[in-house]
């Protein structure tokens, strides 16, 4: 199938979203969309599987006019959006999963289970995927309910698949499957969009680039010929040669000392020390057991043995109000389920953890809190109409800096960040990259979890690596590299 | 902060007292003064029934209505869904509409107090059904002689079984007249003459009464009567005792509903101590005419009551 | 031009904002102006007095019940704890203890009841509804139990005690004084208080607030202590009133609350809700129960018209 999209305009109320996009997609590759968040990749691709109406422009597949009126059309006739947050019935088998809404039935009206595993079975085998059909979804890991999502599309004998963000919350292996079944269907003719903001990705798995801009596609390329930065320029309109900032490695007392802390299955043992204007990042393959080690320090997750010690004392953390009462600020990896109330105001939000700061015996002092808020709003620079705004309605990196915002408010001394960038366009990541280290110099200390390997060699002081459980090794900023970090993330010496 | 707000207004209330701000509900005494004549066209009638859920009351009221409409009178009637307080709440909603006289089915005896005082203040005479009143002052009370009915029953039942049966007896609603007064007539007879093996609380209630006699039946297989304190909770017991097998056992009644003839004439029911309510509703609308024509009302007015059985 | 538009935008949610906020206080004066219009009995003084005492039990466990509401629970027992609560004051009052005290008493009853419907959702991990579920027929067995199933009637109290849910202050029932003056501290808790934002924040995301340093077991403890302890305040008003207290008092109070903390605009999801809605969803339950009987719409019909209500109330607030 090939597709072509001509001058797309669409505008959502006064907001123009895409302002003349051209994109076009050969049978058989994989096309990699990328663009910062709101560049209008999602939109682009909800007009071509039938979600939004364009307001102009052409959409062409195999050289004829069409569009679908809804994407249940768009599906049966080949093109299959897979969103980054999948629509899947957790306590229903891979099977009813798969045929959900197009069971094979007989004349009866009967489910014809036989069948319909035999058409599961020969998909599985052409994708090799080795899932079994009576497990229930919810007991899959993220990673396979995808595969069994991609096995969905083809049943429909999709000729064009469409994935959002495919790898954001997969383990390495299994991003590693995900490609070897990417290759597969090439090899059927089947053509991908992928839309990612891992630069390191794209460059593996793409034959061609488009990158979008402020709702306008500025260039396509064919992946071999283009470079990370390029890309990268065309993303956000500038050069980034300064996208990590200088970092200063004047360190402090120590200030976090965490001793021999173990949680079993999930962590044993783990001991290290965190200094004041220190940024310590924590890398690690996923589901190393990083972020356990970080919730049973902040209490969230009960811990076996261990002891932690704020400025050479004892301390006792057996819930989050104990961490929070000494200083110790923590940012979410889910930000959207944990770190913010997604139906509250960014000034809600703010307040959240610093009641003490702007109260009196119970009472709030309206004025006080709106002036905080503000001052905070106004620091980490929220792109904000104004404070009352839900939070729900800021861009990611917005949301992101609100968590941040909030933490800082409640005068932490200690910070930990767990994947403080995820879901950030870059644009905004630079921005958090400097209030870290703005924090640092003024005596915070930072611990910093990231599967980002550019972003912890390009941010931390002193990175630890996890691997399965325990620390596997300690690198000084002049030793960090990806190959040493790898090395101790997979068990190497 | 709260119990402190409390205290303090308390005892602001205790001290304002003494200047005459505060006051009671009830306190203002109604006009002690002649009866106004009213021809019968020119009457309203407050009516208040415990609840319409059950036929009983649902005659009653129907009584009431038709007889005053046959005469040009104006009924309003509230229903207290068997709920004190709704009850209550009822009454002063008749008394804001000025109605000239209030017909009240008590839910509670005790309970129903201040709403009768209620209406004295407001100069509204009261007349109770059914179920008296503890408090405030009545015109009158209508009524079936419960008592009486519940020695009829247990005579009836001393009649088919014989004496020193094991029977067994279904109350109504704890603390109702009804319940006290056909429970005291019962025992009257039984205490004596039967031997009464349990007796319990089914709320005037036909699903109650049908749990609570599949309970009973569970430690006692050989009782040869119940008597229902009302017709519902005999209904109730009588599909528990054929669920059972039980079909010989003599069931009685109280009250008189169509239901419960019906399963009499079916032969299913043994008997029922009929009371009237359409009947207690006519004379109490009658009650009304006499009172507003200048007559004497009895302090109390008995209703007539009958033994129902399939003979 | 961006700038712009947000400030458009900002008006229009306003706007909306100021709607859902005037809804249900647009329709309680609509319909008390039809009640008026079809018997003009209705807004005479006295009947409005009228109508605010019969509201004030409601109003009161609704009070508790937003709370409850918001932080996304429920909770079924306030019926029960209305009853119990009534039930041990009178006994306490019977025994010679001066009315005011018991009255406090009686009030602590009410908040240890809903305490320990706290601690069972929070330290037992037991889901709202069966916990107060369970709860609602223990306190009811409870209350059955200690009277024996009989009403407690002639237990005195004095004046004092009588006043409570009789008494006028400058022709004012005093039971309508309570629930004003229980009104606006639980506003100030609700919407001035670190206590009320914390309440909200459970009910917004309790994970979220849990991470924040929110102790959200301690607060949700004490949020159905409250509402506890607002069920047996309108027990005591109750048992006041009739003079007596009543082992059956207050069954099925609890859907009288829930429904007018819903047509107050407070979202069952929690998270979201305003007290001052709730007021108002209790004064339009009340207006139709007393309109209707002014009206002599019959009971059955009533009970229809209350559930219409609802779902207009519910969808209403959905729309916007």
């Amino acid at each position: 199938m090939h597709v072509e999209m001509k001058g797309i305009t669409k505008s959502f109320g006064e907001n123009k979203v895409l302002r003349g996009v051209d994109f076009s997609l050969h049978s058989g590759e994989v096309h990699a969309l990328m663009g910062e968040n709101g560049a209008g990749k999602s939109t682009l691709m909800n007009i071509l599987t039938g979600l939004h109406k364009k307001d102009s422009g052409k959409v062409l597949i195999n050289d004829e006019e069409r569009l679908y009126a809804n994407p249940k059309e768009a599906e049966e006739n080949g093109v299959s959006f897979i969103h980054q947050e999948m629509i899947t019935w957790p306590d229903m088998t891979v099977l009813e999963n798969m045929f959900m809404g197009k069971e094979i039935k007989n004349k009866l009206g009967w489910v014809q289970t036989k069948e319909m595993e035999k058409k599961a079975k020969s998909v599985f085998g052409e994708l090799g995927i080795d899932i079994s059909f009576d497990r229930t979804m919810k007991t899959l890991s993220v990673g396979q309910q995808q595969l069994v999502e991609i096995a969905k599309t083809l049943l429909n004998d999709a000729e064009v698949i469409i994935m959002d963000e495919p790898t954001a919350a997969l383990t390495d292996r299994e991003i590693r499957t995900l490609f070897k079944i990417i290759r597969q269907l090439q090899k059927k003719d089947v053509s991908l969009v992928y839309i990612s903001h891992r630069m390191e990705e794209i460059f593996e798995i793409s034959d061609r680039v488009t990158v979008m801009r402020d709702g306008v596609s500025i260039s396509t390329k064919d992946t071999k010929d283009t470079s990370y930065d390029e890309i990268v320029r065309h993303m956000v309109g500038r050069d980034l040669e300064d996208y990590y900032p200088e970092m200063d490695n004047a360190q402090g007392e120590a200030v976090l000392e965490v001793r021999n802390l173990t949680h079993l299955p999930d962590y044993e043992d783990i001991s290290f020390t965190l200094h004041s204007g220190e940024i310590l990042g924590f890398s690690g393959l996923m589901g190393a057991g990083r972020t356990e080690i970080m919730r049973g320090i902040f209490g969230i997750d009960k811990i076996d043995s261990g002891d932690i010690y704020l400025d050479g004392e004892k301390i006792d953390i057996s819930t989050p109000n104990d961490a929070v009462k000494r200083g110790i600020g923590f940012l979410t990896e889910d930000r959207k389920s944990e770190g913010l109330i997604l139906d509250f105001s960014v000034r809600d939000n703010i307040s959240m953890t610093a009641f003490e700061e702007f109260s009196k015996g119970g009472w709030i002092n309206d004025k006080e809190e709106e002036e905080f808020v503000d001052l905070l709003i106004k620091r980490l620079t929220v792109k904000t109409a104004h404070m009352e705004l839900p939070v729900g309605a800021l861009s990611g990196g917005n949301q992101q800096k609100v968590v941040l915002a909030k933490w800082i408010g409640a005068g932490s001394r200690v910070l930990i960040l767990d994947e403080p960038t995820r879901g950030v366009d870059v644009g905004a990541k630079r921005e958090i990259y400097n209030l870290m280290k703005e924090l640092a110099e003024r005596g915070v200390g930072i611990i910093m979890v990231s599967s980002d390997l550019p972003e912890v060699i390009g941010v931390s002081n002193r990175v630890l690596v996890v691997h399965e459980g325990t620390i596997s090794g300690e690198l000084k900023r002049e030793d960090l590299s990806e190959e040493r970090i790898m090395t101790l993330a997979t068990g190497g010496e | 902060m709260k119990k402190y707000i409390g205290l303090l207004s308390l005892s602001a209330v205790l001290a304002l007292s003494a200047c005459g701000a505060a006051t009671l509900e009830g306190d203002q005494s109604g006009d002690d003064g002649e009866v106004e004549e009213l021809a019968a066209e020119d009457i309203t009638i407050g009516l208040s029934i415990s609840t319409l859920n059950n036929p009983f009351f649902g005659d009653l009221q129907r009584g009431v209505v038709e007889a005053a409409e046959e005469n040009g009178s104006t009924v309003r009637s509230v229903d207290a869904q068997d709920d004190t307080a709704t009850q209550i709440n009822g009454i002063d909603d008749l008394i804001q509409q000025g109605v000239d006289i209030l017909l009240i089915n008590p839910v509670d005896s005790d309970a129903i107090t201040p709403a009768i005082e209620s209406a004295n203040s407001a100069g509204i005479p009261v007349i109770t059904i059914d179920r008296s009143s503890e408090g405030g002052d009545v015109l009158t009370f209508i009524a079936s002689d419960n008592v009486e009915g519940g020695e009829m029953a247990a005579e009836f039942i001393i009649d088919l079984v014989g004496e020193d049966a094991d029977v067994v007896q279904l109350e109504g609603v704890p603390g109702a007249s009804a319940t006290n007064e056909r429970g005291e007539g019962f025992m009257n007879v039984a205490n004596d003459r039967l031997n009464v093996v349990e007796s319990q609380s089914a709320n005037f209630n036909r699903s109650e009464g049908l749990t609570v006699m599949e309970n009973i039946i569970q430690s006692y297989s050989d009782i040869e009567a119940v008597f229902a304190q009302n017709d519902e909770m005999a209904l109730g017991a009588l599909e528990a005792l054929e669920a059972a097998g039980m079909t010989d056992v003599i069931v009685v009644g109280f009250d008189g509903n169509d239901d419960a003839l019906a399963e009499i004439e079916a032969g299913r029911l043994d008997a029922t101590i009929a009371q009237q309510p359409y009947e207690m509703g006519t004379i109490a609308v009658d009650t009304v005419y006499d009172y507003f024509s200048g007559g004497t009302i009895d302090e109390e007015i008995g209703a007539p009551l009958e033994l129902i059985s399939a003979e | 031009m961006e700038t712009k538009n947000a400030a458009v935008t900002r008006k229009k949610e306003r706007r909306s904002e100021l709607y859902r906020k005037l809804g249900p206080l647009i329709a309680l004066i609509v319909l008390m102006l039809i009640v008026t219009v079809l018997n003009v009995n209705f807004i005479r003084p006295a009947n409005l007095l009228n109508l605010l005492r019969q509201v004030s039990v409601n109003a009161l466990i609704a009070f508790g019940m937003t709370f409850v509401i918001i932080t996304g629970g429920i909770d079924l027992s306030v019926g029960s704890t209305l009853a119990l609560s009534s039930a041990l004051t009178a006994g306490i009052i019977a025994i010679g203890v001066p009315p005011v005290l018991a009255i406090v008493s009686g009030l602590l009853i009410g908040a240890f009841l809903g305490m320990i419907n706290g601690l069972l959702i929070t330290k037992g991990n037991v889901a709202p509804f069966i916990g107060t579920l369970a709860t609602m027929t223990i306190y009811r067995g409870l209350t059955l139990v200690y009277t024996e199933g009989n009403p407690i009637t002639g237990f005195g109290g004095g004046f004092a005690f009588q006043f409570f849910g009789r008494g006028y202050l400058f022709g004012i029932p005093f039971p309508v004084i309570i629930t004003t003056a229980a009104f606006i501290i639980l506003f100030v808790i609700l919407h001035k208080m670190t206590f009320g934002r914390k309440t909200f924040a459970i009910g917004g995301n309790e994970q979220a607030a849990y991470i924040a340093g929110i102790k959200s077991d301690r607060v949700k403890t004490m949020v159905y202590a409250i509402s506890g302890m607002m069920s047996a305040l309108a027990g005591l008003i109750l048992t006041s009133r009739l003079n007596s207290a009543q082992p059956t008092a207050g069954t099925a109070y609890e859907l009288d609350a829930i429904a007018a903390v819903v047509i107050g605009g407070t979202s069952l999801a929690g998270g979201k809700g305003r007290i001052v809605g709730t007021l108002i969803g209790a004064l339009i339950i009340g207006t139709l129960n007393n309109g209707l009987n002014l009206l002599g719409v019959s009971s059955f019909y009533q009970q229809v018209v209350r559930g219409v209500v609802i779902i207009i109330a519910v969808l209403l607030d959905r729309k916007k």
